[in-house]
């Protein structure tokens, strides 16, 4: 029944009487406003899993798939536009997106609402948690990167961690996310800055931090913000303290290989067996190397709802979700292996641990 | 289709009592307000705040005009010793003042995590019952608005109004308290705003800071200008034109096949675009302002 409503949409949607033929998936991301280049890079990964699963003979036996991406803006209100276009104007069974938690949370809640499928590939808010039944995330929630990062401090037996993030949702998950298993392991969090974007300088900031002696500093930031915290402590000196970067890409893009010379940190693990040609084909469409570490979950995203409704033989909503709860068992992702908890959300994540040698990240 | 038309509808209706709201303040009193959004934040908070403390909605919409006048009462006491384009840079300063407030007292109002889960306001109702439903209420608030905006504005009070944006020493020296002027008008537009945020936040069902950057005031003001400022109904114009606008716009790139990054770029040229070619050559608007008429019988 709802592959016919699926079809006869298509039908009255399109002109083109060969579109029927087609299985349609939706996503929205942010293409324009502050997180444009996040978003253009999830579309990114989006258009490299289509064009893998129709290069194999498409879905359901030859329907080719599409996934019509819509703009968000990075604004909670045209995000819901979207939404609701996709869902009852496109009638998808599933929709892929947002990447603020600010958005993703109304558009997962909408979704959720209407029976739909919701996968989440950029927000790692922990609210997200909450969403229910048929909303999954194929990002670790904040919990935990920063509980493996917490970890890894301990490792290094570092005790006393001095904390800078930016001061949005991201920073602010982190930050609590980060105190509470860092705690729990027996360290101790002397202080904890959060930053305003965008600033032309960070030295009060990093000044502050260098007063309450930590063994270590511990960091998150977007790459200009970070090349400015990077520089700025290599002015100040205070990069003779360890330094501790979630998502070490991401915190050392932009910067001068001296500025960060030694600095330890995780990263997303991109060598599992599909990652390492998912790397190649990116490279070899877009010419040149990851932008953004967030591209492979918009990929992700894509691979598995196609296999969830190659399991499930149908495109129907509730199928789908169940499939997925199945297949989300050891998934071998582009992003490593994805294993869902009871709340549909990625339970664990394989990180590497990095240290920049000479400019260059060494496992 | 149908759901998404009323989706669009309630979307509208709610710019439209923005627009209202600054139409008030700019198009008729000449108040330069550049922090609109935030008048709009107190209604989203009140009904943010309300949510979490378990209060229902009726204290919701309570503590969002009550914040919305307090704001209200701040800027109008802000323009006493400022002219009109420096009190608009301060309403600015002061809406951004007031959004990291909200970035940053978690305690309050969720940090920049927000408030997630406020009910929809007719949630429990069937479909298509329950947006029918909420679709009417914005209606009838936009009405209730656009009357009480034509009930002040075509009697001598909005008269007063007019002369203060035209001619402030003169209505002056007819005995006009500017500042009581200013913060009655600043208040009813406040309260306007309030409750188009006190019914967007049970629709969108979440709250967050990053709703109140000072864009969103100006996607207001290009509402207001491409629909004719000093004209209620311009305004109401306005705002649903552009909402349809921006609904509409990735159907005609499904229609054409054209890439997503269209969609966004297309955008961002409409409101731009819309915005010079309506400042350079119609600056009257779509409706242009009334002068004379039955204002003075």
């Amino acid at each position: 029944m709802h592959k016919a409503l699926l079809a006869a949409a298509c039908l009255a949607l399109s002109s083109l009487p060969a579109l029927a033929q087609e299985l349609v998936l939706g996503a929205v991301v942010p293409l324009s406003g502050a997180s444009a280049t996040l978003g253009d890079d999830q579309r990114r990964g989006i258009e490299l899993a289509v064009d893998k699963i129709n290069e194999k003979g498409g879905l359901l036996g030859g329907k080719k798939l599409r996934v019509i991406v819509e703009d968000s803006g990075g604004r909670a209100p045209s995000a819901l536009d979207a939404a609701k276009k996709l869902v009852t104007v496109d009638n998808v069974p599933v929709v892929i997106g947002e990447y603020s938690s600010g958005i993703t949370i109304p558009v997962g809640q909408y979704l959720v609402q209407e029976g739909r499928v919701h996968l989440n590939i950029g927000s790692s808010s922990g609210k997200i948690r909450g969403l229910g039944d048929g909303s999954f995330s194929l990002i670790g929630l904040d919990n935990v990167s920063s509980g493996f990062a917490a970890q890894d401090v301990v490792d290094n037996k570092w005790k006393k961690a001095a904390v800078i993030v930016p001061n949005n949702a991201y920073g602010q998950g982190v930050a609590e996310q980060f105190q509470k298993a860092f705690a729990a392991l027996g360290g101790e969090v002397v202080t904890t800055v959060m930053y305003t974007e965008g600033q032309t300088t960070y030295r009060r900031e990093l000044q502050q931090m260098e007063r309450s002696e930590p063994d270590v500093y511990v960091y998150s930031a977007y790459g200009k913000e970070a090349a400015t915290i990077n520089r700025e402590s290599f002015e100040l000196g205070i990069n003779a303290t360890p330094w501790y970067a979630i998502y070490l890409s991401m915190c050392t893009s932009d910067a001068d290989p001296k500025f960060i010379q030694g600095q330890y940190g995780l990263d997303l693990n991109y060598i599992g067996p599909d990652g390492a040609a998912y790397e190649a084909a990116y490279k070899a469409k877009y010419k040149e190397p990851f932008k953004t570490s967030f591209n492979g979950y918009g990929y992700d995203a894509v691979m598995m709802a196609a296999a969830a409704i190659e399991k499930a033989g149908s495109a129907e909503p509730k199928a789908i979700s169940a499939a997925l709860k199945e297949i989300g068992n050891g998934y071998k992702g582009a992003t490593g292996d994805i294993t869902f908890d009871a709340d549909r959300q990625r339970s664990k994540q394989p990180y590497l641990k990095l240290k920049i040698e000479d400019g260059v990240q060494q496992r | 289709m149908f759901e998404f038309l009323i989706h669009v509808s309630i979307m509208a209706c709610l710019y439209g009592l923005l627009s209202l709201s600054l139409n008030l303040q700019v198009g008729f009193a000449g108040l330069v307000n550049f922090g609109q959004v935030i008048l709009f934040g107190c209604g989203t908070y009140g009904a943010a705040i309300a949510f979490s403390h378990q209060l229902g909605p009726v204290a919701g919409i309570a503590l969002g005009i009550v914040f919305a006048v307090v704001v209200a009462a701040a800027f109008a006491r802000l323009g006493r010793n400022l002219g009109a384009d420096y009190w608009g840079i301060a309403t600015l300063a002061v809406a951004e003042v007031l959004r990291i407030l909200a970035n940053n007292e978690a305690w309050l109002t969720g940090g920049a995590q927000g408030v997630s889960g406020i009910p929809l306001l007719f949630g429990d109702k069937p479909r298509p019952m329950g947006p029918l439903m909420t679709l009417g209420l914005c209606v009838a608030l936009l009405i209730a608005a656009w009357w009480l905006c034509q009930r002040l504005t075509t009697s001598r009070y909005g008269l007063a109004l007019k002369l203060m944006r035209e001619e402030p020493q003169l209505a002056a020296s007819l005995g006009y308290d500017l500042a009581v002027l200013k913060t009655q008008t600043l208040m009813v537009a406040a309260v306007l705003a309030a409750a188009s945020g006190f019914v967007f936040a049970h629709y969108i069902t979440f709250v967050g800071p990053d709703q109140l950057v000072s864009s969103e005031t100006f996607l207001i003001w290009a509402m207001v200008i491409i629909g004719g400022s000093g004209n209620h109904l311009g305004a109401i114009v306005g705002a649903i034109l552009m909402q349809f606008l921006f609904a509409f716009v990735p159907f005609v790139k499904d229609a054409l096949g054209l890439p997503s990054e269209y969609v966004a770029a297309m955008r961002l040229t409409l409101v731009g675009g819309g915005l010079l070619v309506f400042l350079m050559w119609r600056t009257q608007g779509l409706i242009p302002e009334r002068i004379g008429g039955k204002q003075n019988g």
